[in-house]
């Protein structure tokens, strides 16, 4: 369907693609950051080092909060250094929501192009469950509880982002991958057939706990109806969700994770008549 | 906890080491040597990811560029002095040992960095490991010319 057989007032342009182009960049840079940090510090380049569990870019020193809380919770010790490096994800998702998953986790990425094949692939998956942010917490919750019973940073085994960003410089320094990085395979394989996006939606700890870190303020979706933006009920937004969800429904937090998308399919279909926008 | 990873140099104790180390790869990367190495989750589901060093491959040469790069403390980021590292301790095998069997063999006593200290030449050209000395950093066990090597780092602390 073409916006201009929807409403008339449609808008061209570059505008309307930007956030899209956007995130695309950054989820590229991303990847790119990940194999270049290996190939810099083999040639002895050691101003950016590091991971999706923790990354230092200078002095800048930034790490995952879920690993930083699972070796606190582990050693039941707390480093100042540690604690301080968490303080940035966590000041992110507060101001811009999860935009660490949405614009930057390379499991998203990979599962975005998942749901894109199978979507052109017309996939019928074996379940369907009802959208829920119950079951993230409840693994979370679980991981959270194991790290100090079992001693070690439980939860590390199943982040996606970290995996594939340690296997990608093992795979420099070694010249193997390790096992582990099946679970990507897994997780591809179970969003293919089992349901959609399974990971980021039901069960990714890291997700999970970016999620809990917002407030009234942070960045949202806002569908906002009023005399200038009127809906055309073009379900544009919803068919651009990677993740399934419904601008246009109740409650889209926190699984949303602010990639923009719908905004950005709103814009196409309505231009600046759009009742779909970031808001603070 | 079953000490038979040899950590990189500032590495806490064993069971704490596995509990702090938030498994980035830091210390992997900044190594100029590649002589830490991520372990595997076939290695056991506590240690995945966690730095070790296969002194025969590679061992450390104690270049001291990993400890400050440590984001949890898993690794001391205040050690500067190779002295005062603790990996482990160098522990001959006798049996196997040139010079302990009558060869002429010094190899492992030239290469020790804490040179003429952490292993000396008894008084019939033997090697001795002085335990207080040793770092366990590796180097003898890399090159000593018995295979397998007569001199094997034991790893963990003193404390």
């Amino acid at each position: 369907m073409s916006c201009r057989a929807v409403r008339n007032n449609c808008k061209t342009g570059v505008q309307k693609l930007k956030i899209k182009i956007l995130r695309r960049i950054t989820q590229a840079s991303v990847l790119l950051l990940l194999v270049l940090i290996p190939i810099l510090n083999m040639k002895g380049i050691t101003v950016i080092t590091g991971s999706l569990y923790s990354l230092a870019i200078g002095p800048l020193w930034i790490t995952d909060p879920l690993s930083g809380l699972q070796t606190i919770m582990a050693s039941l010790s707390l480093d100042v250094v540690l604690l301080l490096s968490m303080l940035i994800p966590v000041a992110l998702a507060f101001v811009f929501g999860r935009v660490f998953c949405g614009w930057m986790c390379p499991q998203n990425a990979i599962s975005e192009l998942v749901d894109y094949v199978s979507g052109k692939l017309k996939m019928k998956r074996l379940a369907n469950p009802a959208l829920s942010s119950t079951p993230r917490y409840v693994i979370l919750v679980v991981l959270i509880i194991l790290a100090p019973l079992l001693g070690f940073p439980v939860a590390n085994l199943i982040s996606s982002p970290g995996i594939i960003s340690v296997q990608i410089t093992k795979y420099f320094y070694e010249g193997v991958v390790g096992f582990e990085l099946s679970l990507i395979g897994l997780i591809v394989i179970s969003e293919m057939f089992i349901v959609r996006r399974l990971w980021c939606n039901y069960i990714c700890p890291v997700g999970g706990l970016l999620g809990i870190f917002r407030s009234g303020r942070t960045m949202k979706v806002v569908y906002a109806e009023d005399a200038a933006h009127v809906c055309g009920k073009c379900y544009a937004c919803a068919d651009a969700c990677r993740l399934g969800l419904d601008p246009m429904g109740e409650k889209i937090y926190p699984l949303c994770h602010n990639c923009g998308d719908c905004v950005a399919a709103c814009e196409k279909m309505q231009g600046s008549s759009k009742p779909l926008k970031f808001r603070f | 906890m079953n000490k038979k990873y040899l950590r990189p140099p500032g590495a806490l104790p064993e069971t704490d080491f596995v509990a702090k180390c938030i498994r980035c790869g830091k210390c992997v990367q900044v190594c100029p040597y590649k002589a830490i190495k991520i372990s595997g989750i076939m290695d056991g589901l506590a240690v995945m990811g966690t730095p070790v060093i296969k002194a025969r491959e590679i061992p450390c040469y104690l270049c001291m560029k990993c400890p400050p790069v440590c984001p949890s403390g898993a690794l001391d980021r205040n050690l500067k002095k190779k002295q005062d590292v603790e990996m482990g301790n160098a522990v001959i095998n006798k049996k196997e040992c040139l010079a302990w069997q009558g060869t002429m063999c010094r190899s492992c006593y030239q290469s020790c960095p804490i040179f003429d200290e952490a292993i000396k030449m008894d008084n019939e050209l033997r090697p001795v490991v002085d335990d207080k000395k040793c770092v366990g950093c590796g180097i003898c066990e890399n090159v000593c010319p018995v295979e397998p090597s007569a001199i094997i780092v034991r790893p963990g602390s003193k404390s």
